[in-house]
């Protein structure tokens, strides 16, 4: 390895802040340092040589698999529109547990014809996650920034209440938490436990106008954390998710248009960047012990 | 005739349930696990019309023998060792059952039917294993049309020392056990018994009781001190209710099924006993207990 090994071993990227093919983005990954990648439903259906050499290529890269997305505009919706997302569904979780991901990225509708009502919103919830648990998978619900209903972590955090499944929890990401300014004080009030991930971004601006400015940004111009103008929020993000108790995966959420011009191995060197100054720096992590292991978590009694 | 109609369903068991129909092991070698089922007091009754199928009884309890090749997806080939392939459920109205679980959530699995075969409702249960339901099991039963009866053989063996359906026990991975306590209660419900309620000899993980009060599902983690102990989801072994567990065990062993004796460890005693792992793996526990008078 080139570098270093930095205590970031729950700190992974995102193929979606590269181009080129999926070989080329897990290699770059891993040459970097990281340990861990985040992949998209689009890397296997894209796949030249087929989802399974797909599935071969992530498994034989030697990366544990962050989580798999994303699901959109799952959740309100009714009759043949509900059937057709429950098929979509489906498909994503084989691929998912196919790859031995653990982890579905679920994104709050953003539909016309999806209902506001929090009861079918749990209940829908609650069947993907109940779709997800024979697979071992569970479910983290996103609330994108430009969701019809369910904009706010809050509000995607009294639907996952209100579901209630044991294998359904949060996806927290820092670009969607810090566009709508919802109070990060907040966070104090999730139960850790319930956090299946975290995804970091930065962007460059320091304020977004509109909700147009806020999805061309958050698709094309967000960067790596600690890259934009907004370190020293993601740092207290992460530094307060570090002492309510979360012990899950951070993920790079990076979508960039320059970054999909550029060699991989320069965007992975970014990206490892980040991980090194969020573990060293921020969380002010020793480096790892030798022969230092993760114990499995234990099991409650009963 | 149940009607139905007028009877509103119980709120505590809302698919009807009344118990297991049978269970069904997949095996490359069903003669092998033929002995083994004969020698625990079953015996075979009828064959399948279309697939390389055997149906095996004691008392009430029915085991298939399945050694079919499935093209349905998601499903494994027979392997050599014996697996538990399916639970299937005896339920007020199976069509309403399966579509109860559907709209929960539940994987449907397609089937493959035959003429003049019936339609069992299947859904994905834990690793490659399924959960039938059948409605028909009372004046009628699903024997009578997809399987041939073997000439000769008493359609009705009695059960060796009164041994009945108690459970089956499923292995489940480090962190599964609230997911798969929530997957039997939202689709069958299925309660949690208290953790100082147990039966047998085997008294780790959690037991739920089925809502028809017939049968159990145990839940066993990994020791957790064990890194990288997950392997994967299965359903282990089943559990017979038996009321004389030592009488129960005198009887088998005369038939020659062995049993672990462990004096520090598990052995056979008043409250259970654990036969030892045949086949590659194919264990049998018994418990003390006195079965449940039919509902309905």
């Amino acid at each position: 390895m080139m570098h270093a090994a930095a205590n970031i071993a729950d700190m992974g990227m995102d193929t979606i802040s590269m181009s080129g093919t999926l070989p080329m983005k897990l290699a770059a990954i891993r040459d970097a340092g990281f340990s861990q990648v985040m992949l998209s439903a689009k890397d296997l259906a894209g796949h030249a040589e087929g989802i399974p050499a797909a599935i071969d290529a992530v498994k034989s890269s030697g990366l544990r698999v962050t989580g798999f997305q994303v699901l959109r505009d799952f959740e309100g919706l009714s009759g043949n529109l509900h059937d057709y997302k429950i098929d979509v569904a489906k498909s994503m979780l084989e691929m998912c547990a196919a790859l031995g991901g653990r982890v579905l990225l679920v994104c709050s509708s953003t539909s016309t014809h999806a209902t506001g009502d929090p009861d079918a919103l749990a209940r829908d919830l609650r069947k993907l996650a109940m779709l997800a648990l024979p697979l071992g998978i569970k479910v983290a619900y996103e609330g994108l920034s430009w969701g019809r209903h369910i904009n706010e972590f809050t509000q995607a955090w009294d639907v996952v209440c209100r579901a209630n499944a044991p294998n359904l929890g949060l996806g927290l990401d820092s670009f969607h938490l810090f566009a709508t300014k919802t109070p990060l004080e907040m966070i104090d009030l999730l139960d850790p436990e319930k956090i299946f991930l975290v995804q970091l971004a930065d962007f460059m601006w320091q304020e977004i106008r509109s909700v147009e400015e806020r999805i061309a940004t958050a698709r094309t111009f967000r960067v790596f954390p600690g890259e934009g103008a907004h370190s020293a929020e993601v740092a207290g993000l992460v530094t307060q998710l570090d002492q309510i108790g979360y012990g899950g995966d951070y993920s790079f959420e990076v979508f960039n248009d320059d970054y999909q011009q550029m060699p991989l191995a320069t965007v992975a060197q970014r990206a490892y960047r980040a991980a090194v100054w969020l573990g060293e720096e921020v969380l002010q992590r020793s480096m790892p012990l030798p022969g230092q292991i993760r114990l499995r978590t234990q099991e409650p009694a009963g | 005739m149940t009607p139905d109609r007028e009877v509103p369903a119980d709120a505590s068991n809302p698919l009807g349930l009344d118990g297991i129909e049978f269970i069904e092991y997949s095996t490359s070698r069903p003669q092998a696990l033929g002995q083994v089922l004969e020698m625990t007091g079953f015996r075979p009754i009828a064959r399948h019309r279309s697939r390389e199928v055997l149906l095996y009884r004691q008392g009430e309890m029915n085991v298939i023998i399945n050694a079919h090749q499935s093209t349905v997806p998601r499903s494994a080939p027979p392997a050599e060792t014996p697996a538990i392939a399916a639970i299937c459920l005896r339920v007020r109205d199976a069509a309403a059952a399966y579509k109860r679980a559907l709209e929960r959530g539940a994987w449907a699995v397609p089937t493959r039917i035959e003429v003049m075969e019936l339609n069992i409702p299947a859904i994905h249960g834990v690793g490659t294993s399924r959960i039938y339901f059948v409605d028909r099991y009372r004046d009628f039963s699903i024997y009578d049309v997809d399987f041939t009866p073997i000439p000769t053989v008493d359609p009705h063996p009695p059960a060796l020392a009164g041994l009945h359906w108690f459970g089956v026990v499923q292995y489940i991975n480090g962190g599964r056990l609230d997911d798969w306590t929530e997957f039997y209660h939202e689709l069958f419900a299925f309660q949690t018994l208290p953790d100082d309620e147990r039966f047998g000899i085997l008294p780790k993980g959690r037991v739920l009781k089925s809502p028809c009060g017939r049968f159990y599902l145990q839940l066993i983690a990994p020791i957790p001190e064990l890194l990288d102990a997950d392997r994967d989801e299965q359903l282990q072994r089943v559990a017979f209710g038996a009321p004389d567990v030592l009488a129960a065990v005198a009887q088998l062993r005369q038939r020659g099924v062995e049993f672990i004796e462990s004096p520090e460890g598990v052995h056979s005693e008043r409250r259970g006993a654990l036969t030892r792992g045949q086949l590659g793996g194919v264990m049998f526990e018994l418990v003390q207990h006195k079965p449940v008078g039919a509902a309905g």
